[in-house]
């Protein structure tokens, strides 16, 4: 439970700073460091496949993402983004209110009973690879094709087989 | 003198080795652990409460690892000045202290009186947490590999998902060095590092999942010990005598020697093209942090190496058995050190289109390609069969890709328009 209660209210500020900054590496890296608190936070309640998967595919892959299309983007203007923050916080207050609303209502209703006693459920790591590759075999192999489509179109991309390539307009 | 000494270490070493009451408190084979046991029996007989047990003794044994690859650092930054000295036919570092044995020593003071430079344009706590940063993911993936039969200071399940997931911190550390720093050097150094790991982290996973899948466990000391034994009663049974495992454990290293930042795969921090890189900006203690992050990173992926692909701790001669499992591993770790900075004073720094196209047109086709070739291999008998099918498997592909490569991006004659 202590654990629970220091690591939330990191989580909560590094993603508000992360909507709220107005110079988006700044953002980005609030990100980051939200999603890996995150990751933490399942490694704390024994979630460990989950927790170092959160690691490696948010911050290792959707962080460093990010951070890369900054870089090669032309960056926005930053007083521009400060002085439409009214409408913006106005527009995310009115998303939060019923998103909050409805997960309280759900969590006070579907609660399990035995939930403060007793340890956590543990499964271990060879009988959730036995489900995820018998049972959800479909889902797993839609992903791997979706993921080699997105592999060799990279390789495409990558690809520049120009024998003479064009060159520079000099003067 | 020396012999005196020798011999009371013995007696001191073998009277710790009676003390103990069930059984010898220290053998060869868990001196490393010692620290840790000594805090805990201390504790013990404070009759401290249990939580502070468990807190001192994995102190202990974190701190056995940390200062033994520190030390390890400083070795290592001297070997390889010497080493490269050596290929180019130079002395090396020989005034301070016999044989230059205390230079990391002058070095470490010298970085640490030197005066730390904030820029500016800088941000100065990103700038300060980066070199942080970097070292941090370095030394935790050093916590989860298997030295010894005995020595695992980490014993995780997920050992290599680990390793992987700490690894990915040192890419926003990089990123966040050149982007604070302010300058256009460190930006550059900090883009090209991380696309350059990125690029490299694929087949660097393809093969480690040839393992994985040959051995079914995620856990590092699962795999060191599935390579147990001895084929035809001398050849060790390492994954790299495997048809599969020659191919994954030459990607492998290859993509390592670039995850690591190594010549020649240095472009990040290339001297002659944008000063040091994502470094450039920082001077002092901050700077030597950086080092000492990339040597430890070193450690740490040719460890992953050595546990993967070269068995681990496994003695590699029948009959060796008797000696401490950890001292072959160091002896491993030692060797492919020496191998890295041996290709490091060899070849010269590549560019980074060829970078970028070696990484997803090469070493990542192949890393896909050791999966079905571990599975015929499995399936056929692991026997003489499956080298016949398997080398096919291997080699066709490789000389197609190889001729292919070369009839469209071999090196032509390069014209300089701005020149002419």
């Amino acid at each position: 439970m202590i654990p629970l209660l220091l690591i939330t209210p990191l989580i909560l500020l590094a993603a508000l700073g992360a909507v709220w900054k107005a110079r988006p590496v700044h953002a980005a890296l609030l990100l980051a460091l939200s999603l890996s608190l995150i990751g933490g936070l399942y490694l704390m309640i024994g979630a460990e496949f989950i927790g170092l998967v959160q690691f490696m595919v948010y911050v290792g892959g959707v962080a460093i993402l990010i951070v890369f299309s900054l870089l090669i983007t032309r960056p926005g203007d930053e007083a521009e983004e400060v002085a439409r923050r009214p409408r913006s916080v106005a527009t995310g207050i009115a998303c939060v209110v019923p998103v909050l609303g409805m997960l309280l209502y759900a969590f006070s209703k579907g609660l399990p009973e035995q939930g403060s006693e007793g340890a956590a459920p543990s499964l271990p790591i060879k009988d959730l690879g036995d489900r995820l590759f018998t049972y959800d075999l479909p889902a797993v192999l839609a992903v791997a094709v979706l993921l080699t489509a997105v592999l060799i179109g990279a390789a495409l991309f990558a690809r520049n087989f120009d024998k003479n390539p064009e060159p520079p307009a000099d003067s | 003198m020396k012999p005196v000494l020798v011999l009371l270490l013995t007696l001191a070493l073998s009277g710790l080795g009676w003390a103990g009451e069930a059984g010898p408190l220290v053998t060869g084979e868990s001196l490393p652990r010692l620290p840790q046991r000594l805090v805990e029996m201390i504790l013990e007989a404070v009759s401290a409460p249990e939580w502070l047990v468990a807190i001192g003794s994995f102190a202990a044994a974190a701190g056995t690892v940390v200062g033994v690859f520190l030390g390890g650092f400083a070795l290592l930054s001297l070997f390889e000045r010497k080493v490269l000295a050596r290929v180019q036919n130079r002395l090396g570092p020989n005034r301070a202290g016999y044989f230059g044995i205390l230079q990391p020593v002058a070095d470490g003071i010298k970085m640490l009186t030197k005066e730390d430079i904030v820029p500016t344009k800088a941000e100065w706590l990103l700038h300060l947490i980066a070199p942080v940063l970097i070292v941090v993911p370095a030394v935790l993936a050093l916590g989860v590999i298997p030295y010894g039969r005995e020595w695992l200071p980490v014993p995780l399940e997920l050992g290599l998902v680990f390793f992987f997931a700490v690894g990915a911190m040192t890419e926003i550390a990089i990123f966040m060095a050149g982007w604070a720093s302010g300058s256009k050097f460190p930006m550059l150094g900090a883009m090209r590092a991380i696309s350059q790991m990125i690029s490299y982290e694929l087949p660097l996973m393809l093969s480690a999942l040839a393992v994985v899948m040959m051995t079914g466990t995620l856990s590092l000391s699962g795999i060191v010990e599935n390579q147990q034994g001895f084929h035809l009663w001398i050849l060790p049974a390492w994954n790299i005598l495997t048809p599969w495992g020659m191919v994954a454990g030459l990607v492998f290293l290859i993509a390592g020697i670039a995850e690591a930042n190594r010549c020649p795969f240095d472009l990040p921090e290339g001297e002659s093209e944008i000063v040091a890189g994502h470094m450039t900006e920082y001077s002092g203690f901050k700077y030597a942090l950086f080092f000492m992050g990339e040597y430890l990173g070193l450690f740490a992926i040719s460890g992953l190496w050595i546990t993967l692909f070269l068995g681990g701790w496994q003695a590699p001669l029948p009959g060796l058995g008797f000696v401490p499992s950890w001292i072959w591993f160091f002896g491993k770790l030692a060797v492919v050190i020496f191998f890295f900075l041996w290709i490091r004073g060899t070849f010269p720094r590549v560019r980074i289109d060829q970078l970028m196209r070696f990484a997803w047109l090469f070493l990542i086709p192949l890393g896909l390609l050791t999966l079905p070739v571990a599975a015929v291999w499995e399936y056929s008998g692991r026997g003489t069969l499956g080298w016949l099918i398997c080398g096919a498997m291997l080699l066709v592909p490789f000389v197609m890709l190889t001729v292919f490569y070369n009839r469209r991006l071999a090196p032509a004659t390069r014209r300089y328009h701005f020149i002419e």
